[in-house]
């Protein structure tokens, strides 16, 4: 890191500070792309994977944008590239979509929510929003009041969702252009927003050439919630409700990841008991998510029957979050300082018992799934995503696994109990759709070994840290890293010591999923293009959030 | 050798969907998951901390703990509890005293957080295992948790 | 064993004693056409009741049971059900097109009817060249199915129909190469004949391994042919939604429906008549106490036993197996199934030599 910091110095606009493994870089906007260039390409410890785009509004000095940079060699590491512009009128900042594909969807994210136009980028439409709604939400001046925007009865017509604009340097102006999406003669076809493969309402429309898919447009915001815009009204007791309706399919990994947020700011001692028992619920929801994914492959697949099995199996586990927590898909069990109550007599026992069927019925589900030829035909030598594509587009999680990209944030940062525990970062080389779908198999027998190994060694003592009964976090920002179901989670909380946060942002595991589908789909078949989908196993509520 | 490869490849398959036949034929005989449920009504238990529905439990002399301090309201994050109150002369003392007057409670706008039952500090308010929530209107589902004529109970020293 | 040619031509000499020969006719038709389109109906409705349990059962479930005892009458709750349902008319479908290719799907399976020989003496017509009129009229469907899906002017339906003819199209090939391996066994394409041919042994024993060859070809084929189960491309639901049909609401969706599960049955009821002994009680040369007990059992039963047993084994598949993609449903069908059954009818007349 030293390296980093003496090549940073050489930048005599930028001002570093460090705390801990992170490092934040403050850069002028005029010298942002230089920076961000030259830590992409620096040699020995290139950042090559932009984790996230914090879009900033800092009131008086402007909008700004945080983008946090991780080098996968080094991947505890941290630098947080700040910039900012006291232009609110018609902010414009450089894009960087041509170092790292993830950020041509999070500047459009960033654009839909601040107004900030980036140079450069060639779609500069809006991510979430419809195209005429008046204002940037997530600004702290924007008005909210419904007449401004009252609630459109009619559609959103496809001439403004194909129209382009960008924004392009000429002579040193910035000049701004559109473009069409599709050709007249191009054969459109749309799948979603109610489309039986699309595990939520997205909306894809893929030009055709045949069964060929020759591009594809997703198209994000069916379920636009504003979480974030909400949370800033919201206690942060207030706040974990939410978070399990963001990828409700390992809501208690995100609850778990805001609550370590939190109590990393409040400098709180968690019991262990808690930990351990926030580990086996992660774990837990970690097997059903997969569970449920491995289902939804077979569905998609035309193997009805598969998916049954899957929500069978998933069905135990649900059981046992809501013999404990009282919940079953929103678990709501995760508070800050620990968990809502004390398990169940019953819980380590049905825990065990499951652990012994599920070994046993993921025996029948490889036979019957992994093991089917017409299966292995449709998956091998389909969707292959290469480990570098997997980096820059920013898929984590079992996807990047697949792909070879040890990515794992329970060993990157271990948390809560993953210290005791022993297990292996399940890596396959190949990235294909098959790697991709056997990786999360891998994954559920992995899971098992750690409940099975925490089940039996929960220790005796609170379960719960004592917290004050309004909770303000300190004045600070404070970034927490988990891995989820789908991928690594983030939680980035900008505080200034009130009771609720003066910004929050969600990391979206499931936003990138989607640009790897964007790389990964083009000239196969439309069959593939499903399959391809399924394999990376997003979930819509999450990118929309 | 590809003629080999290939009569090879099929008996393969073959026996790779025989296999899965066979999975499928043991699921055929296992014992049915389906749960039957107005049948089974009543006769199978719920799990105790299952989040049905909000209710304030009442004691033989229609008394509730409830003392209108309106912290579940506050901490609601949806405006799911209204609380109204009323002065109300304590023939003891003398004084007037804030006491409950209605404790609504919006169904329809619940989302089971359980933040009011975690922070009520006379445990006045509970989730009961009730989870048939199905009705015809939806200002059905605005529920008055005090009953009729309940006053505060008496704290046990 | 009872001979239904008793009752069929009582009913002819009854009506002949006071109709001219013309009117006989007339009415036989009409009452052979009613008689047809009621067996349709009840089997449509026995076989959705049956695909449901079956599918619930190999998926841990229960299935129907809410109407009628075991929901025996769900099936019949639906019909009504989807006889009320309105129509949707659609705006830019070519109108006459739209609704023809119902018709010529429900007809092309209907006509199939006409030929099977349900039990002793049970048969409409038999033609001398019965089983290429098998063969050709359930061909005749496609050509429905690429209607519904190019008159609907939809992009999920026409690429399902595109999809389907030229599937449909390649199956038909080894469907019926399957088929001649057993016109080469028994010298014949007439139908009544061939059961006949099987009284002492079943043809599936008979042709020894390419009989059996021939049968499994048959299946899989004719299971491509109804589109379903791994072959159900053309309305791929997660891919197409329903592809073809994806327009068509109410009864008109019901025909297609119909004739799909009509479908499943009468690629059964063809593989047991050219493979299964038809409506031939099961006999072992030799065996003449056992043979004497099966002969028995009524041949009716013989014969839809053995087809539900054939449509149980394509439920079985139909809910195991993932779907293919469509290369590899055409490379199965030119690289594997064509040349095996190519070389089956080599076999077979070698056989026969």
């Amino acid at each position: 890191m030293n390296i980093v910091k003496q090549k940073l110095a050489a930048f005599s606009f930028a001002t570093i500070e460090e705390k801990g493994k992170t490092i934040t870089v403050t850069v002028p906007k005029e010298n942002l792309y230089e920076t961000a260039k030259m830590l992409r390409d620096m040699e020995g410890t290139p950042f090559d994977f932009l984790i996230d785009i914090i879009g900033m509004d800092y009131g008086d000095e402007g909008l700004g944008v945080i983008y946090n940079l991780c080098c996968t060699h080094f991947p505890a590491y941290l630098i947080a590239l700040k910039t900012s512009t006291p232009d609110r009128e018609n902010p414009m900042l450089y894009s960087v979509h041509d170092l790292w594909r993830s950020a041509g969807l999070y500047e459009r994210e960033v654009h839909d929510f601040f107004g900030i136009k980036f140079i450069n980028n060639p779609d500069m439409r809006r991510l979430f929003l419809r195209s005429d709604w008046k204002g940037y939400p997530l600004r702290k001046d924007y008005d909210a009041d419904p007449a401004i925007n009252p609630v459109p009865l009619e559609n959103e017509l496809i001439e403004n969702m194909e129209t382009v604009p960008s924004i392009t340097l000429k002579m040193g102006q910035p000049v701004e252009s559109t473009r069409k999406l599709f050709g007249e003669e191009e054969y459109i076809v749309n799948f979603g927003p109610q489309h039986p493969a699309m595990h939520g309402v997205l909306h894809l429309r893929a030009s055709l050439d045949g069964e060929i898919v020759k591009k594809i447009d997703p198209n994000f915001g069916y379920i636009h919630r504003g979480i974030e815009k909400m949370s800033e009204a919201y206690t942060y007791p207030q706040i974990l409700h939410l978070a399990d309706r963001l990828d409700y399919l390992s809501g208690t990994i995100n609850r778990h990841a805001i609550c370590l947020c939190c109590e990393k700011a409040l400098e709180l001692e968690v019991p262990m008991r808690a930990h351990y028992i926030r580990t086996i619920f992660d774990e837990l929801t970690r097997i059903a998510s997969h569970l449920l994914g491995w289902g939804c492959t077979a569905m998609d697949m035309g193997s009805i029957t598969a998916f049954v099995y899957g929500m069978r199996d998933r069905e135990k586990i649900m059981d046992i979050f809501e013999e404990t927590a009282g919940g079953r898909l929103m678990v709501n069990y995760n508070v800050i300082g620990g968990v809502a109550q004390d398990i169940h007599p019953n819980f380590q026992n049905r825990v065990k018992e499951f652990i012994k069927y599920m070994r046993k019925m993921l025996k029948e589900h490889h036979i019957l799934f992994t093991g089917n030829p017409i299966m292995r035909d449709r998956m091998d030598g389909v969707g292959y995503l290469s480990k570098e594509a997997a980096i820059s587009v920013g898929a984590t999680g079992p996807s990047g696994r697949a792909s070879g990209w040890s990515c794992d944030a329970r060993k990157i940062e271990p948390y809560a109990a993953y210290r005791q525990v022993e297990f292996k970062e399940m890596l396959r080389q190949d990235g294909l759709t098959f790697d991709r779908y056997v990786i999360r198999l891998d994954e559920i027998e992995e899971s098992l070994k750690i409940i099975e190994q925490l089940i039996d060694n929960i220790p005796d003592g609170p379960y719960a840290a004592k917290t004050k009964a309004i909770i303000r976090l300190p004045e600070g920002e404070f970034f927490q890293r988990v891995e989820n179901a789908r991928g690594e989670f983030d939680v980035y909380i900008n505080s200034k010591g009130d009771k609720s946060p003066y910004r929050i942002k969600f990391r979206s595991p499931c936003m990138t999923l989607v640009n790897a589908l964007q790389e990964t789909a083009i000239e196969s078949k439309v069959a593939d293009l499903i399959m391809i989908g399924a394999s990376l196993d997003y979930v819509i509520p999450c990118i929309d959030r | 050798m590809k003629l080999i490869n290939y009569i090879a490849n099929i008996f393969i398959a073959i026996f790779r969907l025989l296999q899965g036949m066979y999975i499928t034929m043991l699921n055929l005989i296992r014992k049915k998951v389906t749960e039957q449920y107005p049948e089974n009504r009543g006769k199978k238990e719920q799990f105790e901390q299952m989040r049905g529905q909000l209710v304030m439990p009442h004691n033989e002399n229609n008394q509730h703990k409830c003392t209108a301090c309106l912290i579940c309201m506050t901490n609601c994050p949806n405006g799911t509890i209204q609380i109204t109150t009323k002065m109300e002369m304590n023939e003891e003392t003398g004084k007037e005293k804030k006491v409950l007057d209605t404790y609504m409670y919006d169904l329809g706008c619940c989302t089971y957080c359980s933040l009011c039952t975690w922070t009520c500090p006379q445990d006045a308010i509970e989730w009961s295992q009730n989870f048939e929530h199905a009705m015809f209107t939806r200002s059905k589902l605005n529920i008055r948790l005090n009953k009729e004529g309940s006053s505060l109970a008496p704290k046990n020293k | 064993m009872f001979d239904f040619a008793i009752v069929t031509s009582w009913i002819d000499q009854f009506l002949r004693s006071f109709l001219s020969a013309g009117w006989t006719l007339f009415v036989e038709f009409v009452l052979i056409g009613l008689v047809i389109l009621a067996l349709y109906a009840v089997l449509a409705l026995l076989l959705i009741y049956v695909e449901r349990k079956v599918c619930a059962f190999f998926q841990c479930r229960i299935g129907p049971n809410r109407v009628g005892p075991w929901g025996v009458l769900q099936s019949v709750a639906d019909m009504v059900k989807i006889l009320l349902k309105e129509l949707i008319n659609i705006k830019r479908v070519d109108p006459f097109l739209f609704k023809a290719a119902m018709f010529l799907v429900i007809i092309a399976s209907i006509c199939t009817f006409g030929a099977l020989p349900f039990a002793r003496g049970l048969q409409t017509i038999d033609f001398n060249i019965g089983v290429f009129y098998l063969l050709a009229v359930s061909s005749l469907g496609v050509v429905g199915i690429l209607l519904a899906g190019w008159s609907s002017n939809n992009k999920y339906t026409m690429i399902g129909a595109m999809r389907s003819g030229a599937q449909l199209i390649s199956y038909e090939l080894s469907a019926g190469l399957s088929l001649m391996a057993i016109v080469v066994l028994s010298g014949s394409m007439q139908l009544s004949e061939i059961v006949n041919q099987q009284a002492e042994m079943w043809f599936i024993f008979k042709g020894h391994i390419p009989a059996f060859i021939a049968f499994v070809i048959y299946l899989i084929a004719g299971h491509a042919e109804t589109n379903r189960g791994p072959f159900d491309l053309p309305e791929a639901e997660s891919e197409l939604t329903a592809g073809y049909h994806t327009e068509y609401s109410g009864i008109q969706f019901g025909f297609f429906y119909l004739a799909e599960y009509l479908n499943m049955f009468i690629v059964a009821a063809i593989a047991t008549t050219m493979f299964l002994g038809g409506w031939m009680p099961l006999h072992i040369p030799g065996w003449e106490g056992f043979n004497q007990v099966m002969d028995f059992i009524p041949s009716v039963i013989w014969f839809f036993g053995k087809a539900f047993l054939c449509v149980f084994l394509a439920l079985w598949v139909r809910w195991s197996f993932p779907r293919l993609r469509i290369d590899q449903l055409l490379n199965l069908e030119w690289k594997v199934l064509m040349p095996i059954s190519l070389i089956n009818i080599l076999l077979m007349a070698l056989l026969v030599l």
